[in-house]
């Protein structure tokens, strides 16, 4: 364990390796023969698309995870990890995409949790609390230590987790996707603070899928693909379109965006309020209107109330005031199954668990809203044959990759699933599509695919709410993007009204009419 | 109606509060510990029958109450190992293995006393034990410092969880892991090792709790002793919000009016019998009713933990 | 892997549980063979008695099904040990078999039991527990070959083969209230009980009453803890009543006995027991008890048996015909005119001079 409290800090580690590393889970090669490494005063990119095995790859770095194969060296001395405690022990720190705290504990329990005490068994939190300021004043990270963690904002919460690593004295530190919950300027700060941080002499692995920051940020890159790495370089002289190559094995299309021809209103949302799960009113009057062959992008940091607007929407949530037009009917009372048959498509932010059932196969999932519809029945019984043709198809239609249309969709990924659920959706053709996170987790292959699907969909006249939080997502399939912040809409733009820095100050609460002077 | 706030009666009914309230405290307070660290144990009240049987039966044969006590800390040292093995080792259903293992208790404490004991015998258990001095204390000193062993070390036995929990390095792992078993992980904190011991803690004080029943506060054993008492002291658990003063405060609640309506009925204050009885319970979900907005349970409650390795 | 491993150990702790909670009721009993329930296996009862060419006389067969232990010291202890000592009587258990089936407190299980001892061919099946009166009803329709008995009740149901049977307890307690009010010094009496319904309150009634004839200014307390099995409650209902300056207790209950080690506990305070002797769990303290003897009742049902009746009658356990005794506790220094007063007492009631309300 660190010596957290002698004031003469041992030496730092330089360098990290990793050689020949192979992972097996069960039926999946997760790294094959992968070799990495990462020094001191450098921040080292880590691409691919979801599923590519970074995730697994640094989790055998900290400690969760043993390698089959391969060894890591740590300053060039061969090391083997069998948990966190032991890479903490060896000078490595890892921030996950899902901060490890625990929001009932103060910043400094957190800090401290885990810490041989200088007072065992006694706990001392004074000692860590003073050390923490010290810290914090050293590097710029702003934070109140005997603040409980559920009271800090994200980006508070992430500079907790730097402290976390800072103090137990990691020389290398692992990002994993740490930008995918902040708004633009929260990313700036947090690039700032890490440049601070490798001039002390700290490395940084970076996780991302996010070209232009990695391009932003980053001294080297390696990208992973099915497991394996396809090469390490330098970023002097790297393109946006040279690291997509590396990541899919082929060039992309950039989306051409097609001007759209806007119809009449078919979604009005007029001073729609709603209480969230904290009792606290999430939605605080909302006025939206959507047009036939529009999509409507909302943007925002996530928890500003996207998610409820869409439950409301959907009728999965009661709004407690309001009111909601479909072509000029209203349908803010209307339970779930009227809405669907009156032309609302829905695709949940949560696909586990909102849009599929784990256990039931292809063809259960697929078959889940319209089971009961005339063509799939026999009297009161299922048209199997039918359904499986019909499945048949749309597996192949959609370019879902599954063994059969009987595995369970658990064992599908997240792209496939997606595809699977935005097929059944579609097949509805919706006057009224919501599309809550369309491509989170999805890899850029199925990320495409499904862009290219909702385009059209507008195209044919369909209304259509995006809910993303990759601003640039948003930017790119959105003719018109508003704003969310606390409940409210800040303002609204068109798709090219506004830079992503005026974007960003909005979702940071400030008013459009102050954003835009900016 | 009058007599029911005379001195005495008050002095009475907080006495019988504090005896009654002693097996309560033992287990809830164990029981904080085991859900602290994310395991519910529903097995309470079967660890209090076999630790109150263990503890009856060595003293019934040797008459020595240390070694009764020993007795009961290993028997539950034992359950808390089973109970961990299989909610943290195997991750089984932990409402279910709860319920197994009290299932488990109750027959085995029964079958035991059958085979070993048959009839209902008494013993001489734990004697009151003045405390020199503060005992002639008035009031304060009859109702505080003239009880028996195992109730002053239920009442110390809140300050020092406290202190353990939330002072302690230990105490701070085990609440990390209650609420977010892998952030601890994340942070090299063994997390079953943390789940063992909090477990087999809660279990080993469930063992006393019976104990204390057995050998303190009736001083004989019979089938199925407790009577469901362990169930109501993880619903004190809950009351409590997992704090020991919480507890505390409802251990004394629910006691204080089981004892309050005993002397009702003693002083024969004209209600029907049934009604007084229900009065406790019905206290107690009222209670809980009004507490329970600002309880906050440990995330982790009832979660086996897997890094999600295999 | 982890999903079998699980399964395994869950299903092995689970079996270890049923064993040994299937188990428990039916440890070794010395005077008769036991049966964990009415099993196959039960020994006896294999084939209808009269197919046995050979034996002299074919033994009588009675199972009983009991909602508390044996080994109660009360209520389902004296219906056990009147079992046996008729059964000693008879010639051991070449004449009579006597099976059971203890702490039945669901009457489902009770009427499973009832039933399939019935279909074994028993030839009385005792249901002691009131409530399994409707389960009696319905079983005895289907087995009018069989005798059965139930109580405390007097309903018999109209049916042929169905016995009845209750306690006047509120005789005993009459006695016992008599005893109790020339002990007491300080003018005060504690009573403790479960629920306040059957042959607990008629005891406690005719106590009261007893009490009355000899001082009406003495203060009888009553205190229900609504469990006949939370002895802690019961334990400290008795300190309650001793704190509040009662010195002699008395109680009606399977869980009586944490009412006498609270008692034993304080040294000075005097106990009167119900249903069962209860001088052995506190030599010192017991006085007397109100005993059940249910001999002469079983002994009348195994006669009426020979004579072809099976049922249809009401008994009632009284003084007067023997059912109730008082026995006085040896190790108890009684003063002779309390014996005195007790003995008259039972003579009154004996004679009709003496009338207990129940």
């Amino acid at each position: 364990m660190s010596a957290n409290n002698s004031s003469s800090a041992p030496k730092r580690i330089s360098s990290v390796e990793m050689k020949n590393i192979v992972k097996r889970f069960p039926g999946v090669l997760a790294n094959t023969d992968v070799n990495f490494d990462v020094r001191a005063g450098e921040v080292h990119a880590l691409l691919g698309e979801n599923g590519a095995g970074k995730s697994t790859l640094m989790r055998q770095l900290y400690g969760l995870y043993k390698p089959n194969e391969g060894e890591i060296l740590v300053d060039g001395r061969p090391v083997v990890f069998n948990s966190p405690a032991d890479a903490i022990k060896a000078g490595i720190g890892m921030i996950h995409q899902h901060f490890m705290l625990i929001p009932t504990l103060t910043v400094t329990e957190n800090v401290a949790l885990g810490l041989t005490s200088s007072r065992e068994p006694m706990l001392d939190l004074d000692v860590v609390e003073k050390k923490i300021l010290e810290l914090s004043k050293a590097y710029g990270l702003k934070v109140d230590p005997s603040a409980y963690i559920w009271q800090l904002s994200v980006g508070e919460q992430q500079r907790v987790e730097i402290i976390k690593a800072l103090y137990r004295n990691a020389g290398i530190i692992i990002l994993d996707e740490p930008t995918a919950v902040l708004t633009p300027q929260e990313v700036n700060d947090l690039f700032a603070t890490l440049r601070k941080i490798i001039a002390e002499g700290h490395g940084f692995v970076f996780i991302s899928h996010k070209l232009h920051e990695v391009m932003a940020i980053c001294d080297r890159v390696s990208v992973l693909r099915d497991g394996a790495m396809i090469g390490t370089r330098s970023m002097e002289g790297v393109t946006r379109e040279d690291l997509v190559k590396m990541m899919v094995g082929r060039e992309m299309k950039t989306l051409p965006h097609q001007d759209h021809k806007e119809g009449e209103v078919r979604l009005k949302i007029k001073g729609l309020r709603a209480i969230g799960d904290r009792n606290t009113e999430t939605l605080c009057g909302v006025d939206l209107e959507i047009r036939s062959g529009e999509i409507l992008g909302i943007a925002g940091v996530s928890g500003n109330g996207q998610r409820e607007l869409a439950q409301c929407l959907t009728g999965l949530r009661k709004s407690s005031a309001g009111t909601i037009f479909l072509d000029g009917d209203e349908i803010t009372h209307m339970p779930l199954l009227k809405r669907m048959e009156a032309g609302q498509a829905y695709i949940p932010e949560e696909r586990m668990q909102d849009g599929a059932i784990r256990e039931f196969s292809v063809q259960e999932n697929l078959f889940l809203r319209d089971h009961a519809a005339p063509e799939n029945t026999h009297g009161i019984f299922l048209n199997f044959k039918r359904m499986s043709e019909r499945t048949a198809e749309v597996v192949k239609q959609y370019n879902v990759k599954t063994p059969t249309i009987e595995t369970p969709i658990k064992n599908l990924s997240g792209g496939n699933i997606q595809k699977l659920i935005l097929a059944r959706e579609l097949s509805r053709k919706p006057k009224f599509l919501i599309a809550a996170q369309p491509t989170r987790g999805v890899d850029i292959g199925a990320t495409e695919y499904i862009h290219q699907r909702l385009l059209e969909q507008r195209d044919s006249g369909t209304a259509i709410l995006l809910i993303s939080e990759d601003l640039d997502e948003t930017r790119s399939l959105s003719d018109r993007i508003a704003v969310m912040y606390e409940g409210k809409i800040v303002g609204i733009v068109g798709r090219d009204g506004a830079t992503v820095e005026q974007i960003g100050l909005m979702m940071a609460g400030i008013s459009m009419e102050e954003a835009m002077k900016g | 109606m009058e007599e029911i706030f005379s001195q005495a009666v008050l002095i009475g009914i907080i006495t019988s509060a504090i005896r009654l309230a002693t097996p309560y405290i033992f287990a809830s307070i164990g029981e904080a510990f085991s859900q602290s660290s994310g395991v519910v144990n529903l097995g309470v009240d079967g660890i209090m029958l076999v630790g109150a049987f263990v503890a009856y039966y060595i003293t019934l044969t040797t008459g020595n109450l240390w070694l009764a006590v020993l007795g009961a800390v290993i028997i539950g040292l034992l359950m808390g190992l089973l109970m961990s093995f299989i909610s943290v080792t195997m991750r089984a259903e932990q409402g279910i293995s709860g319920i197994g293992l009290y299932m488990f208790g109750l027959g085995l404490s029964s079958l035991l006393f059958k085979v070993l004991v048959g009839s209902v015998q008494t013993i001489e258990g734990f004697h009151e034990m003045d405390i020199p001095g503060l005992s002639t204390i008035p009031v304060i000193g009859e109702i505080f410092f003239r009880n028996s062993l195992p109730v002053y070390v239920a009442f110390l036995l809140i300050p020092v969880a406290w202190w353990f929990l939330e002072k302690t390095t230990w105490g701070l792992m085990i609440r990390a892991v209650g609420q977010n078993p892998a952030a601890a992980d994340s942070l090299g904190v063994n997390v079953n090792r943390v789940r063992y011991f909090s477990v087999c803690f809660g279990a080993i004080m469930a063992s006393l709790a019976g104990a204390s029943l057995s050998t303190a506060l009736v001083n004989l054993f019979q089938e199925n002793l407790t009577a469901g008492l362990g169930f109501i002291a993880v619903a004190l658990v809950y009351f409590g919000g997992w704090k020991p003063v919480g507890i505390l405060i409802g251990a004394l609640l629910f006691s204080t009016v089981n004892a309050f309506q005993l002397w009702m009925q003693v002083l024969g204050v004209n209600i029907p019998s049934d009604v007084a009885v229900m009065l406790p319970y019905l206290l107690t979900i009222v209670a809980l009713v009004a507490v329970t907005s600002r309880i906050r349970p440990p995330a982790a409650l009832n979660k086996p933990f897997d890094r999600g390795e295999n | 892997m982890k999903k079998s491993n699980l399964f395994s150990v869950l299903s092995v702790l689970f079996v270890l549980a049923l064993m040994i909670s299937a188990c428990a009721p039916a440890a070794p009993a010395t005077e008769a063979p036991v049966a964990e329930a009415p099993a196959a296996e039960a020994p006896a009862a294999e084939a209808p008695a009269a197919e046995e060419p050979v034996a002299p006389a074919e033994p009588f067969k009675v199972a009983v099904i009991m909602p508390s232990a044996t080994t109660d010291m009360a209520f389902s202890q004296s219906m056990y040990s009147a079992l046996v000592a008729v059964q000693t009587e008879m010639g051991g258990e070449s004449a009579m078999v006597i099976q059971y089936s203890e702490n039945m407190f669901k009457v489902p299980d009770a009427a499973a039991a009832i039933r399939d001892y019935a279909s074994q061919g028993f030839d009385l099946v005792i249901a002691h527990g009131s409530q399994y009166g409707s389960s009696v009803e319905e079983i005895a329709k289907d087995f009018p070959e069989t005798a059965f008995a139930w109580g405390t009740d007097v309903n018999t149901f109209g049916l042929p083969n169905v016995y009845a049977y209750t306690a006047a307890a509120q005789e005993g307690g009459y006695v016992n209230g008599v005893m109790a009010a020339m002990l007491t010094q300080g003018k005060q009496i504690g009573v403790t009980g479960p629920v306040e319904v059957g042959d607990a309150k008629t005891y406690i009634d005719g106590f009261v009453q007893g009490v009355a004839s000899v001082d009406p200014a003495i203060s009888v307390n009553k205190t229900w803890t609504g469990s006949f099995s939370d002895v802690a409650l019961m334990t400290e209902a008795a300190k309650t009543h001793i704190a509040a300056g009662a010195d002699v207790l008395t109680g009606s209950s399977q869980s009586v006995a944490g009412s006498i080690g609270a008692a034993k506990e304080n040294g000075a305070v005097l106990w009167f027991g119900t249903q069962s002797d209860q001088a052995p769990l506190a030599e010192s303290l017991v006085v007397a008890s109100q005993v059940y003897d249910w001999t002469a009742m079983i002994k009348q049902i195994i006669a009426n048996k020979a004579e072809g009746k099976l049922g249809g009658e009401t008994f009632t356990l009284q003084l007067s015909n023997d059912g109730l005794k008082i026995a006085f506790n040896a190790g108890y220094a009684l003063p002779a005119e309390v014996k005195a007063a007790a003995d008259a007492a039972i003579e009154g009631i004996k004679s009709g001079s003496i009338v207990v309300e129940p």
